[in-house]
């Protein structure tokens, strides 16, 4: 090698390693002018859904990294309260639409148009805007439907002797299937009466025989008093579920999620009423008992003639919305947009089992299962979900007193008192 | 002239206490004072915030307006915050359980009990494990159809496999029986620390002289290890609230209805659930109060005793 061809092989070198470095330097810039962004949820839709939102989200905003803070729904209040109270946290936080978003407004900020445009796509974003009202202050986008309806397992009702094609309709068809159903040895109903549960996933089911959309409205404005016999109906129609033997004896310490679902999961129970997205929807319980055997049906109208006893008690599932304390508003917004868009909505619908709010979602992407298809019938007529206006003060008097009412210790009456107590002690609703 | 000679060798006297003295004192007071800031900054100030918060009004997270007694007035008329206090009496009911237990097991591992090595460990282990997490674990133990249930039914003892976190009274017991066993490794640990001060050579003595586990027990270690016996006291008297909290958050919340619930877990729902936080400092006042006083009572009388004791 001649002396020429060293220098030339030094230079050579030379240039390659100022290229690393410049390029090292450049993408170590590029990672400091990353906005990393932190968002409180409970992962609705699933792991892979939320893998998937989160990739595409940094895909398209190279310079936002997202912080995921995943908690159990039911946990959700206990770990977001201190965050509210201390004004400190995360950028972005997940809450269901409704009273408990409008209980927590002071931790969000208001979305300018500009951010609320992104929701345009969507079928309904009201649960987001203060009093369900558009005109209103919004502080939160949605990207789904959420609500309750009741699945059945039809190999559980085909060894009682029921027809799985007929499902019951009304309280006394329930009532006399129970009967059948008990006599094979399994529950009738799963159900779990600790947490949130009984006031989001059945309270609503039962007081859409009773109310109307005013009553419901009443309801969030704290006009309703539970000593109204409308609202005692619904109570006592709920106290008849454990009483009547219709659910599984351990009902009132054990909650619906994972518990009480475990039990229909796991094929000993005919009937469960849950939710139509995130978790122990169509998709889970269709894994565990096989898509062929489940069946998704409207809870059995307690009063058929009543207006709303053949609705759906629809609500956004929740809404995602920037915090008042953060001091990456315009990444965060980012975030809350896309995820009202059409790209997520595609995601909710092929990945997280979700019913998409986006009307621009391509339908081809749900996937084929009996009880999905079911569901997308009965969604059809929606009216307002109750129990999202309910405080938190009364979905905890709900809980206890219904468990206390199933062990025999509290009477209907004492229930109706102790709710009024909680409406009467809820900050939001006087 | 005298006089004037003794006025000197008093002032040098005073001048020689005096420079003694300051310096004690200030290196008392300098010692103490680290203690002191933090007992004021993280007890005290703490403290008088939470009674001033309990005065106040506080609509979900937004600023608080004075409001007087009303949230005390609200506390007492809450039917929960009755029961909290009842259930927690009811806990307390089972200290003597809390205090002898660990020191019957404590002094077995003493006397070198066949496999003592082995159950020093397993009787701590279970102290080891994140209280949650023994939570979530008796969850599935205690349901109707856990494994504690199955073996019941299957060594024959079919009527004792109850529900156990369904009813109000067998809750309680249950959340109980759950925070003794995570928790008394640790009177376990703290026994032997006492016993280990004791001889072996005095046991021995005590053996030959014919006394029997009951009497080693009753006149040997309980007198010997007094003040151990009565630290474990207070601090059970104390932890037991404490040490229940994430028991009844991972187990029961409370439940069913308010059989399981605790004071300390009802201020946590009653500020971060309800939002109200002036409820929830009340609460947590009564709770202070209900603490300190009872013990109050139980370290005035170790201190009574201690007195009684010296010589």
């Amino acid at each position: 090698m001649t002396t020429n061809d060293t220098r030339r092989s030094f230079r050579l070198r030379s240039l390659a390693a100022s290229a690393l470095v410049a390029l090292a330097m450049t993408a170590s810039a590029q990672a400091q002018d990353a906005t990393t962004i932190k968002v409180l949820n409970w992962q609705p839709g699933g792991p892979e859904y939320w893998t998937a939102l989160v990739k595409a989200f940094e895909t398209e905003n190279p310079n936002i990294k997202v912080e995921l803070e995943t908690v159990p729904f039911d946990r959700y209040p206990e770990v977001q309260g201190p965050y509210i109270a201390t004004r400190s946290g995360p950028d972005v936080m997940q809450q269901n639409a409704g009273l408990e978003l409008f209980d927590r407004r002071v931790a969000y900020q208001e979305l300018p148009a500009e951010v609320l445009a992104a929701g345009d796509d969507l079928l309904t974003r009201s649960g987001g805007c203060l009093n369900y009202d558009l005109t209103q202050a919004c502080y939160g986008l949605p990207f789904g439907f959420q609500g309750n309806v009741m699945y059945y397992n039809k190999a559980v009702l085909s060894e009682a002797g029921l027809d799985p094609a007929n499902p019951p309709s009304t309280w006394q068809e329930f009532g006399d299937a129970c009967e059948k159903v008990k006599a094979t040895g399994k529950t009738c109903l799963a159900l779990g009466m600790t947490g949130v549960f009984p006031a989001y996933w059945v309270f609503p089911e039962i007081a859409r025989n009773y109310l109307t959309e005013d009553d419901m409205r009443a309801i969030l404005a704290g006009k309703m008093p539970w000593t109204d016999p409308k609202m005692v109906s619904i109570l006592q129609a709920m106290a008849d579920i454990p009483t009547k033997g219709w659910s599984n004896g351990n009902a009132p310490s054990i909650s619906m999620l994972p518990d009480g679902a475990d039990i229909f999961a796991s094929g000993n129970a005919a009937f469960a009423g849950t939710i139509i997205a995130d978790a122990v929807n169509w998709a889970a319980f269709g894994a565990a008992l096989g898509d062929e055997n489940v069946g998704a049906m409207r809870w059995p109208a307690v009063e058929p003639d009543a207006p709303l006893a053949k609705s759906f008690s629809g609500t956004e599932s929740a809404v995602f919305g920037v915090t008042t304390w953060t001091d990456k508003t315009e990444a965060a917004q980012q975030f809350v947009k896309f995820v009202a868009g059409v790209e997520n909505g595609n995601l909710l619908t092929s990945l997280g089992g979700g019913i998409p709010l986006n009307s621009k979602v391509d339908p081809a992407l749900f996937p084929k299962s009996g009880a999905l298809e079911q569901i997308r019938e009965i969604i059809k007529k929606p009216t307002i979900h109750v129990g999202v206006l309910l405080s938190g003060q009364e979905t905890d008097a709900l809980g206890r007193g219904w468990q206390e009412v199933a062990l025999g210790r509290l009477s209907v009456e004492d229930w109706v008192a102790r709710m009024q107590v909680a409406l009467e002690e809820s900050p939001g609703k006087n | 002239m005298h006089s004037t000679a003794h006025q000197a060798t008093a002032r040098q006297k005073a001048r020689r206490g005096g420079s003694g003295l300051r310096p004690s004192l200030f290196l008392v007071g300098l010692l103490v004072l680290p203690a002191l800031i933090l007992a004021v900054v993280f007890k005290l100030v703490p403290l008088v915030r939470a009674f001033w918060l309990s005065l106040l009004k506080t609509q979900g997270f937004y600023d608080p307006t004075f409001a007087g007694i009303s949230n005390y007035r609200s506390m007492l008329r809450d039917p929960m915050f009755e029961d909290a206090f009842r259930n927690a009496l009811m806990v307390f009911l089972s200290l003597p359980v809390w205090v002898f237990m660990p020191l019957v097991i404590a002094l077995l591992l003493f006397q070198r009990t066949p496999g003592w090595k082995f159950f020093r460990a397993a009787y701590f282990l279970p102290y080891m494990i994140a209280p949650v997490v023994v939570g979530i674990m008796f969850r599935q133990i205690l349901s109707p159809d856990g494994p504690l249930n199955a073996m019941l039914i299957s060594i024959g003892l079919a009527p004792l496999a109850i529900e156990w976190l369904n009813g109000p009274n067998s809750a309680l017991f249950s959340l109980t029986a759950v925070a003794l066993w995570s928790f008394f490794g640790l009177g376990v640990l703290t026994y032997l620390s006492g016993l280990s001060t004791v001889p072996q050579e005095v046991v021995e003595a005590a053996r030959l002289d014919g006394a029997g586990f009951w009497r080693l027990l009753f006149n040997f270690a309980l007198p010997l290890i007094r003040p151990v016996v009565g630290y474990w006291t207070v601090l059970c008297m104390s932890g037991m609230l404490i040490w229940m909290f994430p028991l009844v958050y991972a187990l029961t919340r409370g439940g069913p209805g308010s059989a399981t619930m605790m004071p300390e877990y009802l201020v946590f729902i009653t500020t971060f659930e309800f939002l109200n936080r002036g409820k929830g400092a009340a609460i947590g006042m009564a709770l202070f109060v209900f603490v300190a006083f009872i013990s109050t009572f139980v370290v005035r009388q170790m201190y009574r005793e201690g007195r009684g004791r010296q010589p």
